[in-house]
């Protein structure tokens, strides 16, 4: 049931086209959009996250570092009676910024750090909304706040990060298209770099190698600086935390690789606005031990087990359930500080975050969809090992699950 | 280069942060709420995890004025400097109301009369007032802004090495430029050598560009490919030790009649705007320098400050009241951006990094121009 790497793959009713169709991703993700501001009674969207405004205009570019972006960021402007959403596009030098919006929604730059850039920005918003609209919206920064009652004289805005993550937990077929494209060109940008792995070479050269790679195969952005943790020989002996377990993720530096160590490996990229993730555990210069080997089944195991209860109708809990179950000992086979598994789109995590300090009921309530995309991450660790862990992106169908991952487990196991 | 993740030396953090104290004091804050990458670096200088784009607001660090302490989000102690104590630290957490508690147990926080945030969302408009139930809470960026603005003798040194680092990306990238390369390429081999040199965060990922001969401003529409006549823009965009270094030159592809002359275009309003470099001039007159040159403005940004991010001032045709409004001083430094276009040929874009000196300015980029242009 996995890997499968046809043309057009339909399982359980999921159909993900080969290529994306940009056209109608944009009107699909705008339905939806529009349908979630219905059910909570929102009549506009301001939106200021870059995530969002990719969802919500179907528009992506080249993310810049955040400090860039606060200041030069595309702003959208969606309205429940409209299929089609405004942007007010930056123009920085170079970037594409191609959209199938018509000209008259698609507008000049908004400077929102600024009060001079907010003034315009109210002056334009006062003749697309309404006076009395319900708005939503997901940032306010310091000078829409001095000019909060201008900008949204209906009254105190409504938080459209929760009209957003509503609408985006389910992907249409075009966005599972721009993931699986995403999955593919980070699986096999790793190979050569997997490959590269010896004693000697430093962990930057793996990221140098990586970006390469990626940015070649048509990568859009590189979503997070590459990780390659060298794991420690005990939980005692690393890192100091908060909870005490395992830190993760530690950054990267130009230290060179061991004979023997354990890296961690954690990587995204986008494609057209929408994230991938791989994560695998590798050796440098040694194969695996018998405990090493036992390190990977387990996880192999739970992942299995997890995978055996994932189609629509369970819940969170139950996945979080089926995790501990086959980790044998009554504990959690994920890290403190993060999650059995999360969600992920124009996000690298999104909702639903799994086994999280949002606890129990939270899980318990969380029903799975098809069309829902989850990264499985659980960890299994045992001092002296190194540990394992490893990242699955899964589709959620009727009876089932696709994998959009397909890596081997080398130097552990066979195949993928 | 460092094998190990480091705090920024105390030099470079303590004076930004005694500069990030006074402006709290001006600005009567007795509290600061941090989410922005630029600024909790800037406070605590510890590195953490890069990550493209906005991130929404959260709290990831409080600078509390009356004790100096400050309070991070992490979970573990790598590369945080040993005078914020693992009792300062509160982990990662999914559920806002758990950070909240965090932030309520924090000495100060039930007293605080005035809190300034650098942003804001619904969420955590609602929430903050439970940790601090005695304030008002205010915008936290102008004060961040007005500390950042100016750059100690410890950042400018900063700036120096991150513009190395772009700047020897960019040579690679340059030489790359050959017929039939495509833009992905160029872009995966400036990406390629930033990380060997160190640094595995770019500022920018729109590296490499056809310039169109048709439209002043978009990149050329074809096949993504380099092709002999073409005018090739690239943008070296670098976070290195957290500080942006921004680099950009034009290089012909093979021959391209005009293309000389649209050089000395470039290099006629770049003598415009480096006249402008200096204490006291107004901002404005960066935009005016390009009708001087007869040329016009382009519609992005002429300058803007560079730091830890995207630093005041910010030179825009959008703004002119607010750069009418602004003045160089010493110890800004500005990515200063000339553009040129001519129809048929393409266009040139340069871009500097340049820092305003107590009697006018110095450029700190030094990358070469294209021979013969």
């Amino acid at each position: 049931m996995a890997g499968l790497a046809s043309l057009s793959q339909a399982v359980g009713s999921i159909e993900i086209p080969d290529v994306p169709d940009r056209a109608r991703l944009r009107r699909e993700t705008g339905t939806r959009l529009r349908a979630a501001m219905a059910d909570r009674g929102v009549d506009a969207l301001v939106l200021l996250g870059n995530n969002a405004v990719t969802y919500a205009t179907g528009t992506s570019w080249r993310l810049g570092d955040a400090g860039l972006s606060h200041v030069e960021r595309p702003v959208a402007v969606v309205l429940a009676d409209d299929e089609w959403p405004h942007l007010f596009l930056p123009f920085r030098e170079g970037a594409s910024g191609e959209t199938d919006l018509p000209g008259d929604h698609v507008h000049g730059p908004v400077y929102l750090e600024f009060d001079e850039g907010v003034e315009r920005f109210a002056r334009v918003l006062g003749e697309l909304i309404p006076g009395n609209a319900v708005i939503g919206i997901d940032e306010c920064t310091g000078a829409m706040r001095r000019a909060q009652q201008r900008l949204f004289p209906g009254g105190r805005p409504v938080d459209a990060a929760q009209v957003v993550s509503a609408a985006k937990v389910i992907k249409t077929r075009d966005e599972l298209a721009c993931i699986r494209t995403a999955c593919r060109i980070t699986d096999e940008a790793m190979v050569d770099v997997q490959a590269a792995l010896a004693p000697g070479i430093r962990q930057m050269d793996l990221s140098a190698q990586f970006l390469r790679h990626a940015f070649e195969l048509g990568a859009s952005a590189s979503m997070l600086e590459p990780i390659w943790q060298v794991m420690p020989d005990s939980r005692a002996a690393g890192v100091w935390t908060t909870h005490g377990d395992l830190a993760l993720p530690l950054l990267t530096t130009e230290r060179e690789l061991m004979a023997g160590d354990v890296l961690w490996t954690d990587v995204s990229i986008t494609y057209g606005g929408y994230c991938s993730d791989f994560g695998r555990t590798w050796i440098t210069g040694a194969d695996p031990t018998p405990r090493q080997q036992a390190q990977y089944r387990r996880w192999r195991e739970i992942l299995d087990a997890v995978r055996g209860v994932l189609r629509a109708g369970v819940t969170s809990g139950d996945l979080a359930r089926a995790a501990i179950a086959a980790n044998g000992d009554g504990t959690r086979p994920w890290l403190p500080h993060f999650y059995l598994g999360h969600g992920i789109g124009v996000n690298a995590a999104e909702m639903p975050m799994i086994g999280t300090d949002l606890g129990d009921e939270f899980d318990n309530n969380f029903v799975l969809e098809p069309g829902m995309v989850l990264v499985l991450e659980p960890v299994v660790w045992e001092d002296g090992t190194g540990g394992y862990r490893g990242e699955e992106v899964v589709v959620v169908t009727e009876d089932g699950w696709i994998s959009l991952s397909d890596y081997p487990y080398a130097p552990y196991g066979e195949g993928p | 280069m460092s094998t190990e993740v480091l705090p920024d030396r105390i030099a470079l953090r303590s004076g930004r942060r005694a500069r990030a104290l006074v402006q709290m004091a001006a600005h009567d804050l007795d509290v600061l709420v941090l989410g922005r990458q630029a600024n909790v670096r800037y406070v605590t200088g510890a590195p953490q995890l890069w990550v493209a784009g906005t991130r929404p607001f959260g709290p990831t660090c409080v600078l509390v004025r009356e004790t100096g302490a400050i309070h991070l989000l992490s979970t573990w102690d790598e590369g945080i400097p040993d005078d914020i104590p693992h009792e300062n630290l509160y982990g990662i957490s999914w559920n806002p109301t758990n950070t909240i508690a965090a932030l309520a147990r924090i000495d100060g926080a039930a007293t605080a009369r005035r809190v300034g945030t650098d942003a804001m969302s619904p969420l955590f408009a609602q929430l903050l007032p439970m940790a601090f139930p005695n304030a008002e809470l205010v915008d936290g960026e102008l004060a961040m802004r007005a500390a950042r603005a100016i750059k100690t003798a410890e950042e400018v040194a900063a700036l120096r090495s991150s513009v190395a680092v772009a700047e020897a990306a960019l040579a690679a990238a340059v030489d790359a430029l050959t017929d039939g390369v495509s833009e992905q390429t160029l872009t995966g081999v400036l990406m390629e050598a930033m990380t060997a040199g160190g640094v595995s965060t770019p500022a920018n990922q729109d590296v490499a560009w056809v310039t169109s001969r048709e439209h002043p401003w978009r990149r050329a529409a074809g096949n993504g490919r380099v092709h002999s006549g073409d005018l090739v823009a690239f943008s070296a965009g670098v976070l290195a030790g957290g500080y942006v270094a921004e680099v950009g030159r034009t290089y012909p592809v093979g021959s391209r009649p005009g293309a000389a002359g649209l050089y000395r275009r470039w290099d006629a309003l770049w003598e415009k705007l480096a006249g402008v470099c200096r204490p006291g001039a107004a901002c404005s007159e960066l935009l005016s320098a390009y009708g001087e040159a007869g040329e016009p403005l382009p519609p992005v940004p002429v300058a803007h400050g560079l730091g830890l991010g995207f630093d005041p001032p910010v030179v825009s045709p959008q703004l002119p009241d607010t750069a009418a409004a602004e003045r160089l001083e010493p110890g800004m430094v500005l990515s200063v951006t000339g553009y040129v276009f001519e129809p048929g040929v393409g266009a040139v874009f340069g871009r500097e990094a340049v820092l305003i000196t107590d009697d006018g300015h110095e450029v700190l980029t030094t990358s070469p121009f294209p021979a013969g242009s």
